[in-house]
């Protein structure tokens, strides 16, 4: 009901907000109120706490109205429809008023929520305008980052520095007033400045590039001139050449050599110029060439092109070849220790003169795979030598330069990398090959200029020049000497054959007039052989005999005394002594073990060498030895003490003159022969 | 036996000759210093060098300790003898003999302290001093050697007393009978002479190769060690060697060796004896051959035996001889090692 009667009333009050909507003019006329009823401006008017309270007192009102018509109702009586009517008069009017509380409460209601949501409008506008203030706010910052931030681009050009540019530029535009207190200006300045010296140089280096032109083209006009030459400078050389045999200065020969020594391998090259320097400044006796053939030589190092093509032509014919039969395993292992092997086409050929006319030739090789030098020598005499039984190993060429320093004896590889190698192919050392190879002996790399550290292989060996220098002298000395003293032995063993002792007659003063023991024998002996001498095994075991001496037994008699003597010929003779080891067979056999005047016989020719060397080089020592030994072998024999018991008179009657017989603790014999006073006394 | 095997080191000259040289050394004399822990060896180029025996004997002992401590060059020619006072060392060799303080030489520094040179009969060849002998009652030393004489000489004043002749060959050994004093000389000539000091004559000769039991005609007659024990003496050389009964002047035992012997002692209840051959003998008094020890030279010329009492754990016997080596034996029964030069 009061639902019903607020619907019809809300027309009313819609139609009531519409005017005062239109006109708003109107509601500032206080007296146009009464012409219609705002049920709006009421609401302003009245108070909402009373208004509660009147709500509160109607309801209670109505309650006790109720509660009265119950009373009545069920009391019942006749003025009761009178009272009940009067209450219910009254509980209308009480509704009623309800009924505009209710509609004020909506009205208040609806204008508060109107006042609300005007007032979130206002709000929001506002709230927008900041957001896009502030965004505004953001892009500007950003911009004036921007521009703070700008580079322009002369910043990138490298200007030259303020006093320089002041020093430099020119007044009008450095402009030093304007410049100096604006720095705007002053950057404009230099880069005019700038500007102005980058176009200056631009001219200056066109002016280069077209100098540069005209300098080529000289160039080439002389290059051409200079190539037309070369045919005539030929030519003129060709017809010096008659010149040059009739003075005996062959440069064209030495230029030849030249030409070729410049296709010869590292080590050999050194080698050569070494030598020939060498002999140019110091030995006139020494020749240098080069022996082989050139165009092997060349062909060894062909350009990388070619051997493409040589690989492909070999991939053509690899597959013609597996058609044929495979070569055997040996062969092929064989074909390898070959290429292995290999030498370099050419070799150096050193001739050294002595002073007898004899020549020492010395051919030098280079294992092109190895990285190693070899030599092969021979000595050839003026005049035809006849070589006795004895020589035969002193001028063969497998021996003559063995141990030429102390240990060299060229047996074995001096490069410690070859092992490696040999082990890929079996081979077991070089010693097999050194007949045909020759012999590498460390003197000879070292000539090479090849030097191989003993700790660790190196793959590539460098020469070196120096190294080369620092040996030849001393190795072509060597060399010489030793041509010469086994010449000389040579000599004296052809005597020593026969059974004579040549001794000089320079030295005859070491030695008595008269000596009556001979030499009857003297040969060679094998290593082996002379291990195996009971009387030899000191110096065995001094290490003294080795496998790199050569050995000789010699016998010197008198009477029935026969005395052997073990000799050990040292390469290094005759700067190294020979030594002796001696085994007299007279009454017994004496030793050195069980008689010690056979001790102080060794003694005296074994340790007191240097005396019996005769003038330098020493070369009559084995023969000074030899012939000591015969004496000392008289001395001994004639100064033995007689033996009472046996009938007869000795064997040997004294002939030497001597102070002395016995002397010290061994009862040593005098075997110390004084010249010229011609006795024999103890040392 | 101690022999290394030959090193393949290459040799040049220098290294030949010094091989050489050792191969041929023969070591003539030695002799134990005051305080027992060194010993000097003289060889036959002059040399003396002298070992250190406790270093060599020492649980920590090297190679090296049986090399030389030093060596230095004591005389032109081989040193044949050396004897040892309390603070010197005397060598003798060509005719001189030299004085060197022990300390002196342990310290390195060799130069000789003096030297004495006897006044010799003969001018065209200096008499070499085989033999060298202390007389501690009279501070003196006896010398003898190639002149056939025995020259005595005052370890104080340094002159020569006297000069005792008699023997008609050179003299090779000494020998003192502490008691009396009297000097024991064998010589070349075959006879042991028997020397009163304060006499200065000649007491007793024996002349060794007349007696049959003990001549070796084949070998000579020379006497070429002695050794004396108050009424003992023994001696032998190229004649046998025999145990001689002083008083009586007869042989009482022959030991059975063949080969020459150059030195003998008194060692204990034994003899000692070494020569030609490589081994040292040793002797019981009645005769028997005790035990042969084999050593690394071919002859021996001299035994030591250090009983100095300061250095009891150096107590050993060493010989030498024809080599570079000389051999210490701690042991009688065997070889220990071997010092080298």
């Amino acid at each position: 009901m009061s639902s019903e009667s607020s619907k019809k009333r809300k027309p009313k009050v819609i139609r009531s907000d519409g005017a005062p909507a239109e006109g708003k003019r109107n509601r500032s006329d206080t007296e146009q109120e009464g012409k219609y009823y705002s049920e709006e401006a009421e609401v302003d008017l009245r108070d909402p706490g009373r208004d509660y309270e009147l709500y509160k007192y109607t309801c209670q009102e109505l309650q006790r109205l109720m509660a009265e018509i119950q009373d009545l109702k069920s009391r019942g009586g006749k003025d009761v429809a009178v009272e009940i009517e009067d209450r219910k008069i009254q509980s209308c009017v009480h509704f009623m008023t309800l009924k505009k509380l209710n509609r004020l409460a909506h009205i208040r209601l609806k204008k508060g929520r109107d006042q609300t949501h005007e007032a979130k409008q206002k709000v929001d506008a506002y709230h927008l305008q900041l957001q896009n203030l502030l965004y505004e706010v953001m892009h500007l910052q950003k911009e004036i980052t921007k521009c703070l931030e700008f580079k322009s681009k002369h910043e990138e050009i490298d200007l030259v520095s303020l006093e320089e540019f002041y020093k430099e530029a020119p007044p009008d535009i450095s402009k030093v007033e304007v410049t100096m207190g604006d720095p705007h200006q002053q950057t404009l300045a230099r880069l005019d400045w700038e500007l102005e010296q980058r176009k200056r140089l631009a001219e200056k280096y066109r002016e280069c590039l077209s100098n540069k032109e005209k300098i080529l083209k000289e160039i080439e006009v002389k290059k051409e001139y200079l190539s037309s030459l070369q045919p005539r400078l030929n030519s003129i050389m060709q017809a010096s050449l008659p010149v040059q045999e009739y003075l005996f200065m062959p440069f064209d020969q030495a230029h030849k050599q030249y030409e070729t020594a410049r296709h010869l391998p590292p080590p050999l090259y050194v080698l050569f110029v070494q030598a020939t320097a060498y002999g140019q400044a110091c030995d006139k006796t020494l020749s240098v060439a080069i022996e082989g053939s050139v165009d092997e030589a060349k062909a060894l190092f062909k350009p990388p092109e070619d051997s493409q093509d040589d690989e492909s032509d070999s991939d053509a014919e690899e597959e013609q070849t597996t058609k044929r039969r495979r070569p055997t395993l040996g062969v092929q292992l064989d074909d390898k220790r070959k290429e292995m092997l290999k030498r370099h086409p050419l070799s150096v050929m050193l001739d050294l003169r002595c002073k007898d006319d004899s020549v020492l030739h010395l051919t030098f090789y280079y294992l092109m795979n190895l990285n190693i030098m070899t030599v092969k020598a021979k000595v050839t005499t003026a005049t035809e030598l006849v070589t006795p039984i004895s020589a035969g190993d002193l001028l063969s060429p497998d021996s003559v330069l063995s141990c030429l320093y102390p240990g060299d004896h060229g047996k074995k590889t001096p490069n410690p990398a070859n092992q490696y190698q040999f082990d890929k192919v079996g081979i077991l050392t070089l010693r097999d090959y050194v007949l045909d190879l020759g012999h590498p002996y460390l003197w000879v790399q070292k000539l090479g200029g090849l030097h191989f550290p003993k700790e660790q292989p190196q793959h590539t060996v460098i020469t070196d020049h120096s190294l080369s220098a620092s040996h030849m002298e001393t190795t072509m000395k060597l060399l010489k000497t030793r041509v010469q003293s086994r010449l000389a032995l040579h000599k004296q063993f052809a005597s020593l054959e026969h059974g004579i002792v040549p001794v000089t007659s320079d030295c005859q003063y070491l030695f008595p007039a008269k000596v009556v023991s001979r030499l009857v024998k003297w040969v060679t002996i094998a290593h082996e052989d002379y291990t195996e001498l009971h009387f030899t095994k000191d110096i065995m075991e001094a290490g003294l005999a080795g496998d790199t001496n050569l050995y000789y037994m010699a016998l010197v008699e008198r009477g029935t005394a026969k005395l052997q003597a073990a000799v050990v010929l040292n390469p290094g003779y005759s700067s190294i002594p020979p030594i002796f080891q001696l085994c007299l067979n007279w009454k017994g056999e004496k030793t050195n073990n069980n008689d010690d005047n056979i001790r102080a016989m060794e003694s005296e020719v074994n340790v007191c060498y240097k005396e019996l060397c005769g003038h330098w080089p020493g070369h009559q020592l084995l023969t000074n030895q030899l012939q000591r030994l015969c004496v000392l072998l008289d001395v001994y024999l004639e100064t033995e003490s007689h033996d009472d018991s046996v009938e007869g008179p000795k064997e040997f009657p004294q002939e030497k003159m001597c102070l002395r017989l016995l002397r010290g603790p061994s009862r040593m014999k005098p075997f110390k022969y004084n010249h010229p006073q011609g006795f024999f006394s103890h040392r | 036996m101690e022999r290394t095997m030959p090193q393949a080191v290459p040799l040049g000259q220098m290294e030949v000759f010094q091989a050489l040289q050792r191969l041929h050394m023969i070591i003539f004399s030695q002799n134990v210093s005051p305080c027992g822990k060194f010993l000097a060896a003289g060889n036959n180029y002059g040399q003396i060098a002298i070992f250190s025996l406790s270093a060599a004997l020492s649980s920590e002992a090297k190679e090296e300790s049986k090399k030389p401590m030093v060596t230095f060059q004591a005389h032109d020619g081989p040193v044949y003898s050396m004897v040892s006072t309390d603070r010197h060392l005397l060598s003798a060799g060509d005719g001189e003999v030299k004085a060197w303080l022990w300390a002196e030489i342990l310290k390195k520094g060799c130069k000789e302290l003096w030297r004495r040179q006897p006044p010799y009969r003969t001018s065209l060849e200096v008499p070499e001093i085989n033999a060298l002998l202390l007389v501690p009652k009279e501070n003196s030393l006896i010398l003898a050697g190639g002149d056939c004489q025995l020259h005595t000489m005052d370890l104080e004043t340094g002159t020569f007393t006297r000069a005792l002749w008699g023997h008609t060959d050179y003299i090779h050994c000494l020998a003192l009978r502490e008691r009396s004093p009297e000097v024991l000389s064998g010589g070349e000539d075959g006879a042991v002479r028997l020397w009163d000091l304060r006499t200065a004559k000649e007491v007793q000769t024996i002349e060794v190769y007349k007696h049959e039991e003990c001549s070796r005609p084949h070998n000579g007659r020379w006497i070429g060690c002695l050794a004396t024990d108050s009424d003992w003496m023994v001696c032998g050389g190229g004649p046998a060697l025999t145990l001689w009964h002083l008083r009586s002047s007869t042989p009482t035992t022959v030991f059975p060796m063949r080969a020459p012997q150059k030195h003998v002692t008194f060692y204990q209840d034994l003899i000692l004896s070494a020569g030609q051959g490589r081994c040292v003998n040793q002797w019981q008094l009645s005769g028997e051959l005790k035990a042969q020890v084999p050593g690394s030279s071919p002859g021996l010329l001299s035994l030591s035996l250090n009983q100095q009492p300061a250095a009891p754990e150096c107590k050993v016997l060493t010989a030498a001889g024809n080599s570079c080596r000389v051999d210490v034996f701690t042991n009688l029964g065997y070889r220990a090692f071997s010092l080298s030069f």
